[in-house]
């Protein structure tokens, strides 16, 4: 039930969203557009008195996919699919999975256990997955200093407060979200995470990383309301090779405001998950 | 619960109407309660600088009120610095609620099912929380259940159109002390162990102040005339966890096969910290 109100109190966001990327030159045609200069002037961005450019402000993933399953389905379009809205050629870049023979049997098998998906109990999303989250839907908070950068996340109530000093990962500390370290690389800020516990998902269509997973993310800002994500995952026992994200977040507009998902409070999604997607309405446990 | 509209309406005009009438009386309570301690500033070397890793001292999360030690927890004093005698003012039919929810705190409890604890409970939880802020920006980040706050400024209003469980947090700064409104929290949230509760009508108002460098004076003001026959104040003071390498950890709970919750530790490889895949094709590492 709390899982609906949250997306009941904002249900003007999406309204609104949708008539800012319709206006000419907005949208998410006019931020790719800028992507082939993906260094904005130095002057053109906000900066914090330590000189990096000020990430700060509520942000909201702007195109692409429903974490591999579909978007706008009711019609039978898949937007998610390959080479529709997350992959146009456009500089968006939608992942592809090159898994090993054994990981590729296990994928398999999870497409057919999607009720097992963990965020479908309310866990962590993981990394990428806590921005990889459905375009337009739910935002992320973010706060910096000269000695962190934070993701409040309102899906799943996620947090990340990421030191900017390029400090070791700790021994001994296995965590859904893993363990991020952060530093400045010119504009970008670089983002080693690690520390995994093996748990998440990256998406609701069974494509998954174990223990072993690594993350090397960038964010850079590429002008006052957009921010470049692209992130690099890899996982030797998992991936042939690494898999490539790149989306963009855009700034959501100052009237609105992040909002409670309380999901472990009266979680519903799970009964959504069927056995196979479209298949037999196996509900899960 | 029967009907949410015309609860709202009684509360949106119960907030303005107490907004209104506090202001005057908060205002010479800062002046009378002033110190000499001037806290350091942030980068706009004017807005106080609250940051950093902060935990009560006490016991008060097993219960505001006075209480007798049991077995692994200390006895404490009530944090009710107003009345005087350190009780919640309970309407007569609210307590026999209270006594229920007391005796039944086992399973009731809602922060034992890993929810989010609620406003004022997740400030004297027995876990750190972390204040980040930045100029113009405010939030808590409390480690159970990685709940978090961000703060809004008050030059708007309550977004109150449903019930949270950490609030609707509007604030503003009168000198050096961080004022935040807090409305718009859920009846099924608790304010600690014992099973002391309030209803949706309630509002608190929170006052923060540093009154050294490593300790953060915490006031709520709790209002609510559905439970409490006047309001009342609790105090209490977080310092500054000052262990070297100090963060915030992660806190996410696991449900085992009877359907109960358990808080997993990131530092505990035996507690179903590898994946399954993982486990399956390879021995674990650790």
């Amino acid at each position: 039930m709390k899982v609906l109100r949250a997306h009941h109190g904002r249900s003007t966001l999406p309204a609104i969203i949708c008539v800012l990327l319709s206006l000419p030159g907005a949208g998410p045609g006019a931020a790719q557009t800028t992507e082939t200069s993906p260094k904005a002037p130095r002057s053109a961005l906000l900066r914090l008195p330590d000189g990096h450019p000020d990430l700060q402000g509520l942000w909201m993933k702007s195109d692409g996919g429903f974490q591999g399953l579909f978007v706008g389905s009711l019609d039978g379009t898949n937007f998610a699919a390959p080479g529709r809205g997350r992959g146009d050629g456009r500089g968006v870049v939608g992942p592809t999975y090159e898994y090993t023979p054994a990981a590729e049997a296990e994928r398999k098998d999870r497409v057919r256990r999607g009720y097992e998906d963990p965020e479908a109990r309310c866990h962590l999303p993981g990394v990428p997955r806590a921005l990889d989250q459905p375009g337009g839907l739910y935002p992320v908070q973010i706060i910096q200093d000269e000695k962190y950068v934070a993701l409040l996340h309102e899906a799943m109530h996620d947090v990340r407060i990421i030191p900017t000093d390029n400090s070791k990962h700790p021994p001994n500390y296995w965590a859904w979200d893993g363990d991020s370290r952060g530093r400045w690389e010119g504009d970008t800020l670089l983002v080693d995470v690690s520390n995994f516990n093996g748990r998440t998902w990256l998406d609701m269509a069974g494509n998954f990383v174990d223990e072993n997973e690594h993350v090397v993310e960038r964010f850079t800002l590429i002008d006052l309301d957009t921010i470049l994500y692209e992130a690099s995952i890899s996982d030797p026992t998992v991936f042939v090779k690494p898999v490539q994200m790149r989306f963009t977040l855009k700034r959501v507009p100052a009237e609105q405001q992040i909002l409670e998902y309380s999901c472990l409070e009266g979680e519903r999604s799970l009964q959504h998950y069927t056995e196979e997607d479209g298949g037999r309405k196996r509900r899960a446990r | 619960m029967s009907n949410p509209l015309t609860r709202l309406a009684l509360r949106s005009t119960l907030a303005g109407v107490v907004v209104a009438t506090l202001v005057p009386g908060s205002g010479a309570q800062t002046a009378a309660r002033k110190t000499a301690f001037s806290p350091a500033r942030l980068s706009d070397r004017k807005t106080p600088d609250f940051r950093g890793i902060w935990q009560v001292h006490d016991t008060a999360y097993v219960n505001i009120e006075g209480h007798p030690a049991e077995k692994g927890i200390a006895a404490g004093k009530s944090i009710i610095a107003d009345p005087p005698d350190g009780k919640i003012p309970y309407k007569p039919e609210a307590l026999s609620q209270r006594q229920e929810n007391y005796r039944t705190r086992a399973t009731a409890d809602p922060s034992g099912k890993c929810y989010q604890a609620g406003v004022p409970r997740a400030m004297y939880l027995p876990t750190p929380l972390q204040i980040l802020q930045s100029p113009g920006n405010f939030a808590i980040v409390y480690q159970e259940n990685h709940a978090f706050r961000v703060f809004h400024p008050d030059t708007r209003p309550h977004f109150d159109s449903t019930d949270w469980w950490m609030g609707d947090t509007r604030y503003r700064w009168e000198g050096d002390i961080l004022v935040a409104d807090v409305a718009a929290i859920t009846d099924q949230a608790w304010l600690d162990q014992a099973g002391n509760f309030h209803s949706t009508e309630v509002h608190i108002v929170e006052r923060y102040r540093l009154i050294g460098p490593d300790a953060l004076e915490y006031e709520a003001r709790v209002e609510d005339p559905v439970v409490y026959s006047r309001p009342w104040t609790l105090r209490t003071v977080l310092y500054r966890v000052k262990q070297p390498g100090m963060r915030i950890i992660e806190d996410e709970c696991l449900e085992d096969a009877t359907g109960v919750r358990h808080h997993i530790s990131p530092y505990d490889p035996r507690n179903l910290l590898k994946s399954d895949y993982s486990r399956s094709k390879k021995p674990a590492q650790e």
